[in-house]
């Protein structure tokens, strides 16, 4: 079966009007139908400016030189507008409070099919698919306002996913949520992945908990691309998340320390469970030191 | 524990005793609320969304006054000051620059403060020359505060707290947006500021930065307080942790699953953990 | 914060069920006969009505007070005020120098009082039984353009949400300082700059990102866009209008063809 490209960049390089600098040098990246990628990097590494261009809001919606070729499942985004684009990929925002707009959960979801004249029974039919997906059920009646960080975050998550695209981009969604609430969400997203083949394009800055749920990893620093490679692969050299100012995930760093700490030892864990099984093993073996308190 | 110079340990700034506070809408934010904070002291107060965190902060300058309890700020009770005299003992800082800033440049910004505490208009450029050298923005002296990136804006609204010169300063969030470089450049010059003797109240949800700076960390859930004890006690009660909602840093996570392998179980940082094996495992 | 912006209460009550359309044109009938009416007696009448409606509206107390609080404060003023600037008439009940209080006066100031209170309170009617939705469906399907009618329901949405951020803005600035409510005017103006400024910068960023979130969900892709809450007239709801249009018609007719004292 021919696999198709949800996204496809070729040389693209972008100038946000009035600005100085390269917000994107000469990127190239693709991504596949049905694949979880996330990019890392640290603030200005050019993670929204990217974001932006897998809809078309960039060049459409926002001024700028744009440079080289973006396709997303085979159109050209310069040559589709926002409104054609919207079917094929979703976004979601940062903050939840400024892409929610309207007085009850089941309009909010319902707004973007109106728009493309959905016909009504298939209104209800794909907010209830949505609300169900993301875990809001029955809450259709609901202020926005009302609900819970986290809820808000899935309810603009299914705003989106109403649209029936193929591709979900999310710029730093879990930015205002705790640290369980961020698991959840990935775990979510990683479900759509998995059930539903939806392709998933995630910005983000903190290392920490997403790595796991990703295929891919893509590593920007000031506008350009670093690395494109599977989790296994960047968690081999912590060298990967210094150059891309971003901290590495706690465990993994562990394992690097220890590593160029300690003589005679190679720990290659990622998780806590890896960890644990790890030292366990491998600690209790090692030669001890001749001082211990 | 290092004692930090110009810190009177014994000097109760923040007092509350059974404090309580409902809103209009008759949500009952916090019970029973008592805790004392000496001067110098690096406090955070963590908790989930909804714990009441925010409430409690705001009752420590005056900005809501308790529905129930009492509140002592540098010995004397608070309902006597007005937020604008509790400014001068008590700093806040919110977590939105954007929420603050107006003026036409960040001079302006940072001796609004002082100004409106009557200060005249020498002692404000003193005041604010100095705030700035203290964040590392002097440069930005004369910019307009809407050009700065957030990391910037960031620390102008701090200078603009620090520029009225109280004793405690609570921050809230301050890392928010903020990516690794910006964030630990940040802490250290707070930490600056707590080792020059104010205190620190820190107001977050991210353990790690709780487990790299804090001294002492008062964890709230649903309106009270669950536990409040120095960090490295904190940390190793897991159960009270996941009933707020709240992660302990992986580091800590793992030293307590290989505590049998003979290494404590409260380490805060990778750092701790790789030097508390080395100095026991693996010849050099 | 969110009651007072609201004014909505969910009942169901026959207001309640009411087509929006009628209710809006209910409401625009009763405002008009409030202006065509000049007589005390048809016009208390009126404004008797309406609060019966209110009543039945079953809204809360507090909204209810909210409403009328402010009106009725209007109203007595008006009464009180109103000789001393009519002079005109006979008999004249007092004279204090050059300040006549004259018998009709007080009626004519009474009358002004109610139909004020008849148009201030009719809008309550519309407002605590439907909800900002269907309002805004309302208006739409009565010809409003669909774009109006989307600004209008998301200035509404963010109403409550526009009003906490003033708020966190003024605490932001009651924490450096700034007291809101001393000094004088002159004093008190200067200080709101400081909660205006950042309040206009918060509005603009909303809606730059609202504007990047309505046009990601394809706003303005198609004119023939539909809708998932639709309002239908049942036959009830065109009884109620014509009820409506007769509660109008009859007093305006009897007034303006047969010189009736309404």
């Amino acid at each position: 079966m021919h696999r198709m490209y949800a996204l496809k960049m070729s040389g693209v390089s972008f100038v946000y009007e009035g600005a100085e600098g390269h917000a994107l040098d000469d990127i190239s990246v693709s991504i596949d139908e049905g694949e979880f990628v996330t990019v890392l990097g640290a603030n200005g590494a050019g993670k929204t400016t990217l974001a932006m261009l897998s809809n078309g809001l960039i060049p459409h919606a926002i001024k700028g030189t744009l440079e080289g070729s973006v396709k997303v499942f085979g159109y050209d985004i310069s040559k589709h507008t926002v409104a054609q684009l919207s079917t094929l990929v979703g976004m979601v925002f940062q903050e939840p409070e400024s892409q929610l707009f309207c007085m009850s959960v089941e309009e909010e979801v319902a707004f973007g099919p109106e728009n493309l004249a959905i016909p009504r029974d298939e209104l209800f039919k794909r907010v209830e698919w949505a609300l169900d997906l993301v875990g809001l059920k029955g809450l259709n009646e609901r202020s926005p306002a009302t609900l819970s960080g986290g809820q808000k975050q899935r309810l603009a998550i299914a705003a989106a996913l109403a649209m029936r695209p193929k591709m979900l981009v999310l710029d730093e969604p879990a930015y205002a949520l705790d640290p369980v609430g961020r698991i959840e969400l990935y775990a979510l997203l990683r479900s759509l992945t998995e059930k539903h083949g939806m392709a998933v394009l995630l910005m983000d800055r903190d290392s920490e908990n997403i790595l796991e749920f990703s295929d891919k990893v893509v590593l920007m620093n000031s506008g350009r691309i670093l690395t494109v490679a599977p989790p296994s692969e960047i968690l081999r050299d912590i060298r990967n998340f210094r150059a891309i100012r971003v901290p590495p995930p706690q465990i993994f760093e562990i394992a690097s320390l220890l590593n160029s700490r300690l003589t005679g030892v190679d720990f290659s864990f990622t998780t806590l469970d890896e960890a644990e099984a790890e030292l366990l093993s491998r600690v209790p073996s090692l030669p001890r030191r001749g001082d211990t308190r | 524990m290092i004692p930090k110079p110009g810190a009177d340990r014994s000097k109760r700034m923040i007092e509350m005793d059974n404090v309580g506070f409902t809103y209009e809408a008759g949500v009952e934010a916090l019970r029973s609320v008592s805790l004392k904070i000496s001067s110098g002291e690096f406090l955070a107060i963590v908790g989930g969304n909804g714990s009441g965190k925010t409430t409690l902060a705001k009752l420590m300058n005056g900005l809501l006054r308790p529905s129930s309890g009492s509140i002592k700020i540098s010995g004397a009770p608070a309902e006597s000051q007005s937020i604008a005299e509790l400014s001068k003992t008590v700093g806040y800082c919110f977590q939105n620059p954007d929420h603050q800033l107006f003026c036409t440049s960040v001079e302006d910004e940072v001796m609004f403060g002082p100004k409106n505490l009557g200060i005249g208009l020498e002692e404000s450029r003193e005041r604010m020359e100095r705030a700035l050298s203290l964040m590392g923005i002097f440069s930005l002296k004369t910019m307009s505060p809407f050009s700065l990136s957030l990391s910037e804006r960031r620390r102008v609204t701090i200078a603009s707290i620090l520029a009225m010169t109280p004793q405690v300063m609570i921050l809230d969030e301050p890392t928010t947006g903020l990516d690794a470089d910006e964030s630990s450049e940040l802490m250290a010059l707070i930490r600056k500021l707590n080792a020059d003797g104010r205190t620190i109240i820190l107001i977050t949800h991210e353990m790690k930065l709780v487990a790299e700076h804090a001294d002492r960390v008062i964890i709230l859930s649903d309106g009270h307080i669950l536990l409040d004890s120095d960090v490295r006690g904190a940390f190793s009660d897991l159960e009270i942790l996941k009933a707020s909602r709240l992660l302990p840093p992986p580091v800590t996570l793992l030293a307590s699953r290989i505590s049998s392998i003979g290494i404590s179980r409260d380490l805060l940082t990778s750092d701790e953990f790789v030097f508390e094996l080395s100095r026991r495992y693996g010849s050099r | 914060m969110k009651g007072v912006f609201d004014l909505y209460t969910a009942r169901d009550t026959f207001l309640h069920r009411l087509d929006p359309r009628v209710k809006i044109l209910a409401v625009l009938f009763l405002s008009l006969l409030g202006f065509i009416m000049t007589n005390l007696i048809p016009l208390f009448t009126l404004l008797c009505f309406i609060i019966l409606l209110l009543y039945l509206t079953r809204s809360t107390f507090s909204k209810a007070y909210f409403a009328l609080k402010f009106v009725l404060r209007l109203m007595v003023l008006i009464t009180v005020l109103w000789p001393l600037f009519d002079q005109s008439g006979t008999p004249v009940l007092a004279a204090l120098g050059p300040i006549k209080i004259t018998e009709p006066a007080i009626w004519r100031g009474l009358t002004s009082a109610i139909r004020i209170g008849c148009l201030a309170t009719v809008w309550y009617i519309l407002m605590f039984t439907t909800t900002q939705r269907d309002l805004v469906r309302a208006l739409v399907k009565m010809g409003l353009r669909y774009d109006f009618g989307l600004a209008l329901a998301i200035s509404l949405r963010f109403i409550p949400t526009f009003g906490f951020t003033i708020e966190s803005i003024k605490d932001a600035q009651r924490a450096r300082g700034l007291e809101f409510d001393k000094g004088s005017i002159i004093r008190r103006s200067k200080n709101y700059i400081a909660v205006l400024i950042p309040a206009v910068v918060y509005a603009l960023r909303t809606a730059e990102t609202l504007s990047l979130s309505l046009q990601s969900r394809a706003y303005g892709a198609r004119k023939d866009r539909t809708y998932m809450r639709e309002i239908r007239m049942r036959s009830s709801d065109l009884v109620s209008l014509v009820i409506v249009v007769l509660l109008f018609a009859i007093p305006a007719v009897a007034k303006f063809v047969f010189g009736a004292a309404i």
